[in-house]
């Protein structure tokens, strides 16, 4: 069979749709791009632990764990003796480890703290706009200066204005009054080395104020770190006293300053050491601020 | 002998290449001035706000808003723009009336030299002015002679009908009166007004319906008009002063210094407001684009050193931009940019150019639309101040400058939609439609 067609006979052009515009019947949200992101940049990983810390957390979980047995054991005995004792057995152990539950917490707490600096200062001094944006709002939130920063920040749109911002803003002023810190401590070591009876003893206390005007810096920063909060943040101002070895010139100049005082002046000549130890200080309570705040050096 | 004239085409273009490679601006400046240029209502203050702000998101090089300097251009206030197109509910920028700049930095990485800083600037002014650059090398008759043949076209001789009662009944030898200055002024200005309504864009001079901040100078009060007595000589001596204005505060000064342009245009609004608009839109774009500086000039070169100032810059790249590209389907957004290429083109050779159909801030999702009995390719979108999506399929656009037969059909009025959401107030940049292809083509060269 054969088809045939009649080529006299060519298909009518269909007809063109009648543009128009309507509107629909129920309301709508506003329509939302699906906006494709950079990928963000992976993190480093972390490091697994140490043998320090395998072997400190080890003897933790057995001194914990044991002593948590032991307790366990302790008040069924007192309760197999008498409910009140039992009573009386169970709070004291419930409250001495609510306690060190406690201890521990806070420490967690400031460690935390401590890697949530190291993770701002990443993102500020990233290339991910959004990133540095996030966390330049993260750090404000908590300082005093938030309510005029905020939207401050929000109204910039420019990541380098926002790091400009905070570098002129809240980090000046912290680590002004972090050199103010610093400049007391170094009153304080002159004076004291004056006053200790023994070179040990003077040693003894520049130890303990170092270790004191970090705390202090921390907690202006708004940290409390604990015993181990304050080792890491040791860790953490030693390693970023060689970012602020270059102002090794203006610390010298500070500390010389400092002991105009013709009484210090007597002292510091006379106090072997007295000079280093105030100029030490200084550069102390800035290493601190560097390593307390978030911000990149310029 | 073509391939004779084929070698030197191609050692002229070889020379010209070479030159503009090892100017002085390109060896010793890290500047480039992008020139964001383009009829009034194209959209150039919404191309500029999100590709500052498309720029300003990236992360690779990463850009960052640079200070203006000392220069007297203003700031192009690029987060006041970005806000009111974020904000709840939104707003489109207001319309320029100034020129602005906006300049930004980036670190470009070219390994294993050291990295280097290149300044973008790009300018913003409003588009009315843009035809005001072919005015400088007319002379009051030429321009007024051409002007009211354009005005006495039958197709608006309804909106003209007044001000061409006004101009033609000037007596020849009429006195230089200011009184009859300002009247006729005011009526080119209201005619000019209700022209730009109708879609008309080729409507010069600018300041007459841009005009410049301020008080209003004497020799504002002009208007095209024939003969040779003493009032058509003090409309000549003021529209030489205009010239001269443009010249000083505009051409010299903004657009010497242009090396790379965008010229903007709102082709589907002109397909809407007809066959004489459209016409007129194409005209204004060849004669805005004609005005420009596209080849080294040994004249302007020597009159520099003269002034002991550095040449004149010749602009090597521009990109043709059909905007709001998100009023019709995905479809038919290749036959815009097709539409553009046919409509626009730079005078002569050497220069780089493309043409594309954009969407500075998108506003619509594309979706299909069964019409009596067929899918169509529609968009939809919510309508400033509605609550509801408003569905529209205009109509089709022709991939070339359409003929009589298109004129049969309505290509319909593009609704005002609003812009989409911005994610996170903009700051991840802005939702739209080839603005990476346009950004990516300026700056290819440069980064």
């Amino acid at each position: 069979m054969s088809q045939t067609r009649d080529v006299n006979q060519t298909p009518a052009a269909p007809r063109p749709v009648r543009p128009r515009i309507e509107a629909e019947e129920l309301p709508a949200p506003r329509l939302e791009a699906a906006i494709e992101l950079p990928d963000l940049p992976d993190r480093v990983p972390r490091q697994p632990l140490g043998m320090p810390a395998l072997a400190g957390s080890g003897a933790a979980v057995l001194i914990l764990g044991l002593a948590g047995i032991e307790t366990s054991n302790l008040v069924a005995d007192e309760f197999a003796r008498g409910a009140a004792l039992g009573w009386t057995t169970l709070t004291i152990a419930a409250a001495g480890f609510s306690l060190i539950g406690v201890g521990f917490l806070r420490e967690a707490t400031a460690l935390s703290a401590l890697r949530g600096v190291d993770r701002l200062r990443a993102d500020l001094a990233g290339t991910d706009a959004r990133r540095l944006v996030r966390a330049a709002r993260a750090w404000v939130r908590h300082l005093p200066e938030a309510p005029t920063l905020l939207p401050a920040i929000a109204a910039i749109n420019d990541p380098d204005a926002v790091i400009t911002l905070l570098r002129a803003g809240p980090a000046a002023s912290l680590r002004a009054k972090s050199e103010a810190l610093g400049r007391t401590a170094a009153l304080q070591a002159v004076a004291g080395i004056a006053a200790m009876p023994s070179p040990g003893l003077a040693a003894l206390y520049i130890a303990w104020r170092g270790l004191r005007l970090v705390r202090q810096v921390a907690a202006l920063h708004g940290y409390r770190p604990g015993l181990f909060g304050t080792l890491a943040l040791i860790r953490r101002t030693a390693l970023s006293a060689a970012t602020v070895a270059g102002t090794e010139m203006a610390a010298n100049a500070a500390a010389h300053a400092l002991v105009s005082n013709p009484l210090l002046q007597h002292l510091a000549g006379d106090m072997a050491g007295a000079g280093i130890a105030a100029r030490r200080m200084i550069v102390l309570a800035r290493a601190a601020d560097a390593a307390c705040s978030p911000v990149p050096e310029g | 002998m073509s391939w004779l004239g084929d070698v030197a085409g191609g050692v002229q273009r070889f020379v010209v290449g070479g030159a503009q490679v090892l100017s002085p601006w390109n060896l010793f400046s890290n500047t480039v001035r992008i020139g964001v240029t383009g009829l009034s209502r194209a959209g150039k203050t919404a191309f500029l706000t999100s590709a500052a702000a498309l720029l300003l998101a990236r992360t690779q090089p990463r850009f960052a808003l640079a200070p203006l300097g000392a220069g007297d251009v203003p700031r192009f206030d690029q987060a006041r723009h970005l806000a009111a197109l974020a904000g709840d509910p939104p707003h489109w920028p207001e319309r320029t009336d100034s020129v602005s700049m906006l300049a930004l930095t980036a670190q470009v990485d070219q390994s294993p030299l050291p990295s280097r800083t290149v300044r973008l600037e790009f300018l913003d002014y409003p588009g009315e002015w843009l035809l005001d650059l072919p005015l400088l090398a007319l002379a009051y008759s030429d321009w007024s002679e051409r002007t009211l043949a354009r005005l006495e076209a039958p197709a608006i001789a309804a909106i003209t009908k007044e001000f061409l009662g006004f101009t033609h009944g000037l007596p020849a030898r009429a006195p230089a009166d200011e009184a009859l200055a300002k009247a006729g002024t005011e009526l080119y200005r209201r005619m000019l007004g209700r022209l730009r309504d109708a879609g008309f864009s080729y409507l010069q001079p600018g300041r007459h319906l841009m005009p410049a901040p301020g008080p209003e100078p004497p020799w504002i009060f002009f208007f095209p008009a024939r003969g040779q007595g003493p009032f058509a000589q003090l409309l000549a001596k003021r529209y030489d002063a205009y010239v001269e204005q443009v010249r000083r505060s505009l051409a010299s000064p903004l657009f010497a210094e242009v090396d790379r342009l965008v010229v903007l245009a709102d082709v589907l609004s002109a397909l809407h407001a007809g066959a004489a608009a459209f016409e007129d839109t194409r005209a204004a774009l060849a004669a805005a684009a004609g005005a420009l500086r596209w080849r080294f000039s040994w004249a302007d070169a020597l009159g520099a050193l003269v002034e002991l100032r550095m040449p004149p810059k010749v602009i090597g790249r521009v990109a043709f931009v059909a905007t709001k590209c998100d009023h019709v389907a995905e479809r038919q957004r290749g036959n815009l940019a097709a539409l553009m290429r046919n409509l626009a083109q730079v005078p002569g050779d050497g220069v780089t150019t493309a043409h594309f159909a954009a969407a500075s801030v998108r506003c619509t999702e594309d979706f299909v639309w069964t019409l009596e009995g067929r899918p169509v390719s529609a968009v939809r979108g919510r309508v400033l101040g509605q609550q509801v999506l408003t569905r529209s399929y205009p109509g089709e656009v022709p991939d070339q400058p359409p003929d009589a037969s298109f004129w049969t059909h309505p290509f319909l009025a593009l609704p005002q939609f609003e812009p989409m959401r911005l994610a996170d107030g903009g700051r991840l940049g802005v939702p739209n439609i080839g603005m990476d292809a346009v950004l990516n083509f300026l700056l290819q060269d440069v980064m």
